[in-house]
């Protein structure tokens, strides 16, 4: 037997009780409330996104200003770079090769892999 | 017919005609419950009310199973925010006494109904009477609904029940 079968006439009591209520203008207040909950939660969104886009395009000038010359400087920055990594990088490779010539070929053979590979990945 | 889970579901995704739905399905144990609670229609009405929109707010949150239990455990938290506003802090022990409720003259002269029968009742007995008896709770969803122990709602609804028959009974004889 389930638990709610020894007070099932009571149960019928209140379910008659509740099943009375009218449930039409309820349920129209209930969604009422919704909607308007949900407009003032758009207004609320909607006005502080546009509030947030407004010191946005604010700043814009500002950020522009600090985008000026800076291509400039990356390319500066590019060109220059390599040039003085490959220099410092032969240079120490130079030193470890006089020091041990096995060193030059584990630097052959690092080359070779990284060029083979980089090859097939082009592929 | 569409099962709650799938009206919950689509309520989840913004379909407001699927939460009508909802609410059309339980507004009357809801209420039923909120009223029974507070010992008010206007204010079990209220309750009921914010109920919904809570639920509306934390549809998402809906995980399956029984919706009655998940909507009645909203109806009860909601009941409890009411009572700390109304500063009615009552423990819920057996040993609570019974609330009296704010009733008129002529009501007090009526004759003793259903739910007078359930006014008479203690505060915690009450509370479990209508979470079993009358919104259909399980004893384990009514535990869990309360955050009670599973024995302590048990025997209150037994007790609750017994004394609910007798006052009945009495109300009959007279």
């Amino acid at each position: 037997m389930r638990e709610q079968d020894a007070y099932k006439d009571l149960s019928d009591l209140f379910r008659a009780g509740d099943n009375a209520l009218p449930a039409e203008p309820f349920t129209r207040q209930v969604m009422g409330n919704v909607r308007r909950q949900k407009m003032m939660r758009r207004l609320v969104v909607g006005s502080l996104g546009l509030a947030g886009a407004g010191i946005a395009a604010l700043q814009l000038p500002a950020l522009l200003g600090e985008w000026v010359g800076v291509d400039r400087a990356v390319t500066a920055a590019l060109t220059t770079a390599p040039t003085e990594l490959s220099t410092a990088a032969i240079n120490q490779l130079s030193t470890a090769a006089m020091s041990n010539p096995v060193w030059l070929a584990v630097a052959a053979g690092a080359a070779f892999c990284v060029f083979a590979v980089s090859a097939f990945e082009r592929a | 017919m569409r099962s709650d889970p799938d009206l919950a579901h689509a309520a989840a995704q913004g379909n407001e005609a699927a939460f009508a739905e909802l609410v059309r399905r339980h507004q009357g144990k809801v209420r039923g419950m909120a009223r029974r609670l507070a010992g008010s229609e206007a204010t079990g009405d209220d309750i009921a009310q914010v109920t919904f929109l809570t639920a509306w707010q934390k549809i998402s949150t809906y995980a399956g199973g029984t919706f009655s239990a998940w909507i009645c455990t909203i109806c009860w938290r909601e009941f409890l925010q009411w009572r700390r506003r109304q500063k009615m802090e009552i423990e819920f022990d057996e040993t609570a006494e019974i609330i009296p409720f704010d009733r008129s003259a002529d009501q007090n002269e009526m004759r003793m109904d259903l739910t007078r029968a359930l006014e008479t009742l203690s505060e915690a007995q009450r509370v479990c009477v209508v979470l079993c008896v009358a919104t259909g709770l399980t004893h384990q969803e009514a535990a869990d609904v309360t955050g009670w122990p599973l024995g302590t709602v048990k025997s209150h609804v037994l007790r609750g029940v017994t004394l609910l028959r007798t006052r009945l009974e009495n109300t009959n004889v007279a």
